[in-house]
């Protein structure tokens, strides 16, 4: 297990008359290489958690252990840690500072210590894997680029540190619908083809079913559900219970099923819905009741 | 007479430059032409700088003309002493809930604009119970603001709004920062408010989703408007949605290729309810 939550409770303000019990007992695990969805609505610990999953909060109880060791024990190099596992927050393009995109880029592995060629490498290739051309945006300044733009130069300020996990949280929040299905088309490339491990918090119920291969849903700082998008979303009740949505293509799927269509309910494009229904139709597959 | 339903917002000619300084302007209004008919639920959609915030703050006066003029009902917008009533009468709420709460506890943040209008203290009592009960929030008049959840604060900011009896309600984006439950909570009051109270509704999205159930949507793109029509003229019809940063919502994207696979699904479909009905 790669990154492991055990029994993890956590408390804002303990102690005094604003006090806040954001997880209660969370125990949540994630394998090298997944991409997971956490869903959940805004209170619900979802953000609690990730912050957690760096070392950047520390349990009131429980454990957190990455590669198996308690990361509070003592032992671990938390600076180090934040670099492998790397959180990207909401709207990071107010993390942006320097004057130029290479140089924001460069921050990170400057500070590891890397310069010259080796920085250079390191900036042109952060670059191209978030499809900035090198060129063209490395004397930019980072506070005139496009809102989608931003996002993509603090996510290569984050690449550059070659995390093995990825955090985001709600990455898209305030983008036009195309440049939320390139930034998401660019997260999936680099879970695919960099084998990064990816976290997305989302409310968007409906790209995390496409993306994700595992969901956790949390409720009152708990989690109430964990499974494939299949598994979570046919708990229909459930879902909306704790204010979360059933995605349109799943709802239509099982509304048809409850028809008698013998169809499937796992898939979560428009394309696989569309190819399923018209199989099913041309097939006369329906049972009539 | 040339028509039963009039205009109650009218840009005409609009163009608006954002001056940097040093002679630097940004355009993000150009010459744009738009009439908002009363009762009207309008959508306001285009990728990220095409210039729908912009026009939305020229609806309530909060920005003016470069060149051109706006109307908001029968009141110019560039003459100073119109400014607090067109704000009255069109009232406006942002995208983030936490920033618009000015007092520390439900009641008060909306008695603040009707104090300001210098209202007798039982009127404004009488009014603010009424605009909660609108919003569904009656039960939170002493409540502390901060500690609503998201799409509460953003019903706070709309019952501020209806306190005021306003003629129009402009909405940049109000479910951008909101999870399902509240963006549920926020789409349903303004749907009520436009159906039950004849408030006319502009409202600023980049969820396609929220537009469906709109009278007309406008689409912008680098400071014009590029298509106006039926949603199901915008999304059933040709346009090409993706050059201009936007996408056909899930449903309607899904209808279109079964009707080109051979199902008989007819173009109006846009919701999963007419699309079930359709196929079985």
């Amino acid at each position: 297990m790669l990154i492991e939550a055990r029994n993890l409770a956590h408390v804002y303000m303990p102690g005094t008359p604003f006090e806040v019990e954001a997880l209660k007992g969370v125990t949540v695990g994630i394998e090298r290489g997944e991409f997971i969805g956490i869903i959940g609505e805004t209170g619900s610990g979802k953000s609690t958690l990730v912050q957690h999953f760096n070392g950047l909060l520390k349990p009131a109880s429980g454990e957190i252990l990455v590669d198996g060791k308690n990361i509070w024990s003592g032992e671990t190099d938390l600076r180090r840690l934040r670099s492998r596992i790397a959180l990207l927050f909401q709207y990071p393009e107010h993390q942006l500072f320097e004057e130029t995109v290479f140089k924001d880029v460069a921050f990170g592995p400057r500070n590891l210590g890397l310069e010259g060629e080796e920085l250079e490498r390191r900036v042109r290739r952060s670059l191209e894997m978030v499809e900035l051309d090198y060129d063209a945006f490395k004397d930019r300044s980072p506070f005139n680029l496009s809102g989608g733009e931003k996002r993509r130069a603090a996510m290569a300020g984050i690449m550059a540190m070659q995390p093995e996990v990825i955090i985001l949280d709600e990455p898209t929040a305030g983008m036009d619908p195309a440049g939320r299905r390139s930034f998401l088309e660019l997260i999936e490339k680099m879970h695919q083809e960099e084998k990064l491990t990816v976290v997305l918090v989302t409310h968007n119920m409906e790209e995390v079913a496409r993306l994700a291969q595992k969901l956790f849903v949390f409720s009152g700082g708990q989690l109430v559900l964990q499974g494939t998008p299949a598994e979570v979303f046919s708990s229909a009740e459930t879902i909306k219970k704790v204010g979360l949505d059933i995605p349109p293509l799943t709802e239509l799927l099982q509304r048809l099923q409850k028809k008698g269509r013998v169809i499937r309910t796992d898939l979560f494009t428009v394309e696989e819905v569309g190819r399923e229904i018209l199989r099913v139709s041309a097939g006369g597959a329906s049972i009539e009741q | 007479m040339w028509g039963l339903v009039s205009a109650i917002i009218e840009a005409k000619n609009l163009t608006y430059d954002y001056d940097l300084g040093e002679n630097v302007k940004i355009n993000a209004l150009n010459d744009l032409s738009l009439t908002v008919r009363e009762g009207e639920y309008l959508a306001l959609i285009g990728p990220n700088g095409s210039g729908k915030s912009t026009l939305a703050r020229h609806f309530n006066a909060l920005l003016l003309p470069t060149s051109g003029e706006v109307w908001v009902d029968g009141l110019l917008t560039s003459r100073e002493e119109n400014r607090w009533e067109i704000r009255r009468r069109a009232g406006m709420v942002f995208q983030n809930p936490d920033n618009q709460i000015v007092a520390t506890t439900v009641e008060e943040d909306v008695a603040f604009g009707l104090e300001n209008l210098g209202l007798e203290p039982p009127l404004i009592r009488e009014r603010v119970a009424e605009a909660l009960e609108m919003v569904g929030l009656q039960g939170f008049a002493r409540h502390a603001p901060h500690l609503l959840s998201g799409g509460q604060k953003q019903r706070l900011a709309i019952a501020g709004i209806l306190s005021m009896r306003p003629r129009c309600l402009v909405l940049d984006e109000p479910t951008a920062m909101l999870d399902p439950r509240g963006r549920g909570e926020v789409m349903e009051i303004v749907r009520k408010m436009n159906r039950r109270e004849n408030i006319t509704v502009v409202h600023i999205t980049h969820f396609m989703e929220e537009t469906l159930e709109a009278d007309r949507i406008v689409v912008m793109d680098r400071g014009r408007v590029v298509l106006s029509g039926m949603p199901v003229e915008i999304f059933s019809g040709n346009a090409d949605l993706a050059s201009l940063g936007l996408e056909v919502p899930t449903i309607p994207r899904l209808a279109r290729m079964l009707r080109e696979g051979g199902l008989q699904v007819p173009k109006e479909v846009l919701n999963v309810d007419e699309l079930v009905s359709s196929l079985c």
